[in-house]
């Protein structure tokens, strides 16, 4: 609490002389003119899953006619790096240097090493979805069908820290600071915020980014795998195509689906992680971006200050502004 | 020479500036003026689960616990609580209380939540454009349950029930939040002030002149300023949006007052014209009965 009351009282303190901080996020921030989807591997099933490493590789499957987890490289070359394995729906490197995969099909989460052998197994019997790794090795997973999301600590021991907050929940992402985890619901509108307490555990969930969805189905958005940036901002596959959100949960565009297929799965990848990544249908596509992804395996950070290339009029619109609470914050936290 | 003067004359900006909207000597502490008391406070809120904010409660000099006292909530309100801010409303109040032109009001002056980092090196939650945007009835209740309850509590002091002696006010998101809490609950609130007010798609603000067109009037007064250099983002139009809310309030036959300036995104031009924005708001304040 103390701490609260210092970071706002020193953010009121500062925001007279404070720049603006970009406040606003439209995608013109993100996409670039000229730049469209292209694919980047064809004629599979069902798509999903897709990672990335530090190199920025990409990672992914298909899960339903794939036989392996697919890698391509920064040349566009694909190659099988794990092979017989099925029913792959979640991947992500850890920051031990594993590949960490959920198996729908086999109903468990296990393990390979950065070669793509000594497979581990470490939770059976269940029902994963999807997944994040955090730099502290806590691993989270979404249970779609029960409702759930459950952690595997460092220690390998696993514990549900969420039960029926989220109708489905599927796709789940980081903040960059990985304080907070965010979890999207496949069968309602809402992506969600909890806070990630100091022992590993969730609290606080809030309905925080309100998806757009379908006028056939207005309360059902099919929210599905997610993604962050370098500045905070959350996407998420849906029906409607991928959605950004601003680190504040605001709606800030979506970005149209390369076909009419289910889009299901994001990350950053390729060269800097700044081409974004979307599992749809039958394809994995790509396209350039202005921004770069968070990569969870890398040390946690605040969300990056966004700069406008070019300098906007609306620069110095929130000095002297008692509306400017949530600038004098990122004063604050950019101070530290 | 006489063609360039008078070139330079008809270029001269005959709007004023943003910087050009100053407090008035309304808003200065006058003498033989009793000051009423500013204490602050701390909430841990529930309806919006864990979120934790500052806030302040203002407690006019004139109050003595004979009668309810009228209450006016602020959204943002480190902001208008800040001495040397656009806003100052504590000396505002403590003037126009002594003056007999607004009622014996107590106010309530409220940060947004964050849920506070808890991880080292992680930051806040920020949770005020879900607080000020969301259209619903939650930050009414979050009002009406925990923080109107709390302040008669600790400040041993009786708020009016009557609707007509609760105001609310805000700027940019908290204008559209101070709309939200009356025409959500005009049990509760009916005296609405915003300035430079979001009804722009930030979370479907945009819909609400359609709504008013189109709903019964309910009984609510509102005061609405707005300026034509204010924003245009990808969440819409401010100017537009509030002559939009204008025209909406007009055919519905409101009680409403619009001011338009040529201020920017800012409280400057809101904070010059408050005094007369809180007589104008409780102007008839005597024949109510709190």
């Amino acid at each position: 609490m103390k701490r609260l009351i210092s970071s706002v009282l020193a953010g009121f303190g500062f925001f007279q002389v404070a720049g603006l901080f970009s406040q606003d996020m439209p995608l013109t921030q993100v996409l670039i003119k000229g730049e469209d989807w292209e694919a980047v591997s064809e004629g599979h099933g069902f798509t999903d899953g897709l990672c990335t490493n530090a190199y920025g590789d990409l990672y992914f499957s298909d899960v339903k006619d794939g036989t392996a987890i697919y890698r391509i490289d920064k040349d566009g070359k694909r190659s099988d790096f794990v092979k017989d394995i099925a029913g792959v729906s979640g991947l992500q490197w850890g920051v031990d240097g594993r590949l960490y995969v959920c198996v729908a099909r086999g109903r468990r989460i296990v393990s390979f090493s950065k070669n793509g052998d000594d497979m581990r197994v470490l939770a059976e019997e269940i029902r994963p979805n999807d997944l994040v790794v955090t730099h502290d090795g806590n691993l989270y997973f979404t249970m779609t069908p029960t409702s759930e999301i459950r952690r595997i600590d460092p220690d390998g021991k696993m514990t549900v820290v969420d039960s029926g907050t989220i109708n489905r929940p599927n796709g789940i992402t980081l903040s960059p600071d990985h304080g907070t985890l965010a979890v999207s619901d496949h069968g309602g509108k809402h992506v969600w915020a909890f806070q990630i307490a100091k022992d590993g555990t969730l609290k606080h969930p809030g309905n925080y980014m309100t998806m757009r969805t379908p006028e056939a189905d207005p309360e059902v958005a099919k929210g599905d795998g997610m993604a962050t940036d370098v500045h905070g901002r959350y996407y998420v596959t849906t029906a409607e195509g991928l959605q950004m959100f601003d680190p504040t949960g605001r709606m800030s565009g979506v970005i149209a689906k390369p076909q009419d297929a289910n889009l299901v799965s994001v990350c950053f990848a390729g060269p800097n992680h700044e081409f974004l990544y979307v599992a749809c249908g039958d394809k994995v596509f790509r396209r350039k971006t202005k921004t770069r992804g968070a990569l969870f395996f890398q040390k946690p950070h605040p969300a990056e200050k966004f700069v406008e290339p070019k300098k906007q009029a609306a620069e110095a619109l929130f000095e002297d502004d008692p509306t400017s609470i949530a600038k004098a914050g990122f004063e604050v936290l950019k101070a530290e | 020479m006489k063609l360039l003067r008078f070139l330079a004359l008809i270029c001269l900006p005959v709007f004023a500036a943003d910087e050009d909207y100053k407090p008035g000597p309304d808003a200065e502490p006058k003498e033989g003026v009793p000051k009423g008391k500013l204490t602050q406070h701390t909430w841990t809120s529930t309806i919006f689960p864990g979120t934790e904010r500052d806030f302040w409660v203002y407690v006019p000099s004139k109050y003595d616990g004979s009668k309810p006292a009228c209450v006016m909530v602020f959204q943002d309100g480190g902001g208008f609580v800040r001495e040397k801010g656009a806003f100052r409303a504590p000396i505002v109040f403590d003037n126009l209380i002594h003056a007999g032109e607004m009622p014996v009001t107590i106010g309530v002056f409220l940060n947004p939540g964050v849920v506070p980092p808890v991880k080292e090196g992680s930051q806040p939650r920020k949770n005020r454009s879900f607080e000020y945007d969301t259209l619903s009835d939650q930050y009414a209740r979050f009002l009406t349950e925990e923080i109107l309850p709390k302040v008669e509590k600790t400040h041993k002091v009786t708020l009016s029930k009557n609707p007509d002696c609760r105001a609310i006010c805000g700027n940019s998101s908290g204008g559209i939040c101070a709309f939200t809490v009356g025409w959500e609950r005009p049990d509760a609130f009916r005296k609405i002030v915003s300035h430079i007010g979001s009804f722009t798609n930030i979370r479907g603000g945009h819909v609400y002149p359609a709504l008013v067109r189109k709903t019964e009037p309910k009984p609510l007064r509102v005061f609405l300023q707005e300026g034509e250099n204010d924003l245009d983002n990808l969440h819409g139009n401010w100017p537009l949006a509030n002559k939009q809310m204008a025209a909406a309030l007009e055919f519905a036959g409101y009680d409403y007052k619009f001011v338009m300036g040529t201020g920017r995104h800012s409280g400057r031009h809101g904070g010059a014209i408050f005094p007369d924005t809180l007589r104008w708001l409780w102007r008839d304040w005597k024949e109510l009965k709190p």
